[in-house]
């Protein structure tokens, strides 16, 4: 019986400490009410997310585009990637930004610890989508490369939006579009280009509708040969291949540069007799893109234009 | 001569002529697929076209066409011939140098001298994949020695356990230097970057098989033990040194020029064996013929499946090699 009695006072005293607890809770969300009016509804790439917070002070990002994009803003990130970064991005590898993972995988703990109000992936981590919305209001801002532009168009404006820089984003878009534009019309007369991937010796292409597409889709580099758009990682081809399509540009995209020898446009794979014999070879046309660039950054602010512009002077 | 000492003499010497004229009638067949083999691909190299002395697709011939089946029949005829070495070392019919480490070491060995000196010459990256890969392979050996029982399943268990750990310490490093995908390129065969001036270094595997043609009988006899091999007067630690040198600079030449060829080592003595017994030096050139065979249907395969794409010869060669492998064990386990 006073066991009884013991056990229920336990438990009326925990009851009281509940409610002490709730009400407090409830109090403080009280207090907060203002920053919470100021989120809003994002669609993205996986529905969408009603809980994105305006100018948020920490956010995680796994996508070099949108990083790019962010610094482009004047946004600082709390957590990046783990990555080898290009120039342009080269102080994100400082440890002041925690590191929250790889290009294509998160470290959950790491995103956990850094306690973000926004994460947002993309392709590479798209599959993290669900796991990361539990640690945060998460969005998947993946650019479609069926419709390339107008996919990193509507993503780099819901960035303006959740960091209100819309007029920034406004302007630097006319820009990018004004480039696109001028191209356009230089590369419809410049002849057919043929776009590549060499690494460790191997060389794969890529055609319209792929993730170097851009070039002939929105550009409007007539195609040299019709290559199939499957996957992300292009079709294996042999030099033969090369000789018979006959380029007159040829779009090469070296990763291996990013092994050690950065900078140098030398491609030891591309120097052969075979390539040497097609027009891309013979008028000097040959464009070594850079690889971390169009490979590892893609669909970011600054990146896109210093894409389109390298096409640009490919066909001036 | 070892040799007398091994196989029984009379029905050797009474099929020796029978023998000679098969082998010939096989080097033929492998001839005449490398021809078929020069006369696919992309740019138009027909008979007609060489006939009429059109100068492009002789250029095509020269630049293209040959180097790449010399280099599919020799690497072919070395892989496998290796395999068929290390099988007789290990006195096991399932070890191969893919599966005991050696092609692992040699692209660890790579791997190392792309980090440390990214611009070196393709000699001196073959030089320290070969050393990786003596190293690895010696590894192996000398595990095997200091195993209780030479268990038949233990031994390729124990090798495919050694190569999964450098393997693992390989992809470490290469995920930490972002070369992975650099290293699968490695890890998949594929003479789709073969060309005039590019394949050359192959010509030593040549020289390689050569070598294990005439030191065959000894291996067979090293195979069987030190004690029995010293018997006989032969020295087994250099019988041993120099089966572990052929078949690591084979694998390590091959992987730096090509590639990974797999199961081409494992599949291809099998199937000698069980067609011609285990004589050796019957068994060189049928091995080596076969190997050549196998990889020149598989590259064809490779270059039409998808044409005028590519598929590497490692991925076809591991869904077939695959298949006839199963069937290996499957037809082992009914006999």
């Amino acid at each position: 019986m006073k066991k009884r009695l013991s056990s229920y006072i336990g438990a009326l005293a925990a009851g009281a400490a509940l409610l002490t607890v709730t009400a407090c809770g409830g109090g403080a969300t009280a207090s907060s009410q203002p920053e919470e009016a100021s989120t809003i509804t994002i669609e993205h790439a996986q529905g969408s997310t009603s809980n994105v917070p305006v100018n948020p002070a920490k956010v995680v990002t796994f996508d070099l585009g949108v990083l790019d994009t962010m610094n482009a803003l004047g946004v600082e990130p709390t957590g990046v990637p783990e990555a080898s970064y290009p120039e342009a991005l080269k102080k994100f590898s400082e440890a002041k930004y925690a590191k929250v993972g790889s290009l294509k995988e998160p470290d959950f703990e790491a995103v956990s610890s850094a306690a973000p109000d926004l994460i947002i992936v993309s392709g590479r981590t798209a599959g993290a989508y669900e796991e990361l919305s539990k640690i945060a209001p998460t969005i998947d801002l993946s650019v479609d490369a069926a419709k390339p532009m107008e996919s990193f168009k509507a993503q780099t404006e819901k960035l303006g939006k959740i960091f209100k820089k819309e007029d920034e984003v406004a302007s630097k878009l006319a820009e990018v579009d004004k480039t696109v534009a001028d191209t356009k019309t230089k590369a419809a007369t410049a002849g057919q280009g043929l776009i590549v991937l060499t690494s460790g010796g191997e060389v794969t292409a890529y055609g319209a509708g792929s993730r170097f597409g851009i070039i002939h889709d929105v550009l409007g580099v007539p195609t040299a040969a019709d290559v199939k758009a499957e996957g992300s990682h292009g079709e294996a081809v042999s030099f033969e291949y090369i000789k018979e399509t006959n380029p007159d540009i040829l779009y090469v995209i070296n990763r291996d540069t990013a092994i050690g020898t950065a900078g140098s446009t030398a491609n030891p794979i591309l120097d052969n007799e075979l390539v040497k014999s097609t027009n891309a070879a013979k008028n000097n046309k040959i464009v070594n893109l850079d690889p971390a660039g169009w490979y590892l950054v893609g669909y970011g602010l600054n990146n896109v234009q210093a894409m389109v512009t390298a096409v640009a002077d490919s066909v001036a | 001569m070892t040799t007398t000492a091994v196989r029984p003499a009379a029905p050797a010497r009474r099929n020796r002529t029978g023998e000679t004229a098969r082998l010939v009638a096989a080097a033929v067949v492998v001839l005449v697929i490398a021809v078929g083999s020069i006369f696919v691909g992309v740019s138009d190299v027909s008979l007609s076209a060489l006939m009429a002395n059109d100068a492009g697709a002789w250029e095509i011939f020269w630049v293209s066409r040959v180097p790449r089946t010399v280099a599919v029949v020799l690497a072919g005829m070395a892989v496998a011939v290796a395999g068929l070495i290390m099988q007789l070392m290990a006195r096991n019919r399932f070890v191969e140098p893919s599966t005991v480490g050696t092609v692992e070491s040699a692209t660890l060995g790579i791997l190392v001298v792309t980090v440390l000196a990214p611009d070196s010459p393709i000699l001196t990256k073959m030089i320290v994949a070969s050393v990786f890969a003596v190293l690895g392979t010696a590894l192996f050996l000398a595990i095997l020695r200091r195993l209780p029982a030479r268990n038949t399943l233990l031994i390729p268990l124990v090798g495919i356990m050694l190569g999964g750990i450098i393997a693992a310490v390989t992809t470490f490093f290469a995920y930490r230097f972002d070369l992975l995908q650099t290293l699968s390129n490695w890890m998949i065969g594929d003479f789709s970057g073969v060309l005039r001036g590019r394949y050359e270094l192959l010509w030593i595997v040549a020289v390689l098989v050569l070598l294990g043609l005439f030191a065959a009988d000894r291996f067979t006899v090293a195979g069987m033990g030190q004690d029995f091999t010293t018997n006989l007067g032969l020295n087994y630690a250099r019988t041993m040194r120099l089966g572990l040198m052929i078949v690591s600079l084979i694998s390590a030449v091959v992987v730096t020029t090509v590639g990974a060829v797999p199961f081409l080592g494992l599949v291809v003595p099998n199937i000698v064996s069980l067609l011609f017994g285990d004589n050796l030096r019957r068994a060189v050139p049928w091995t080596a013929l076969f190997g050549a065979a196998f990889v020149l249907v598989c590259d064809i395969i490779g270059r039409t499946i998808r044409f005028p794409y590519e598929v590497p010869v490692g991925m076809v060669m591991s869904v077939l090699g695959a298949i006839l492998f199963l069937f290996l064990l499957l037809r082992k386990r009914n006999a």
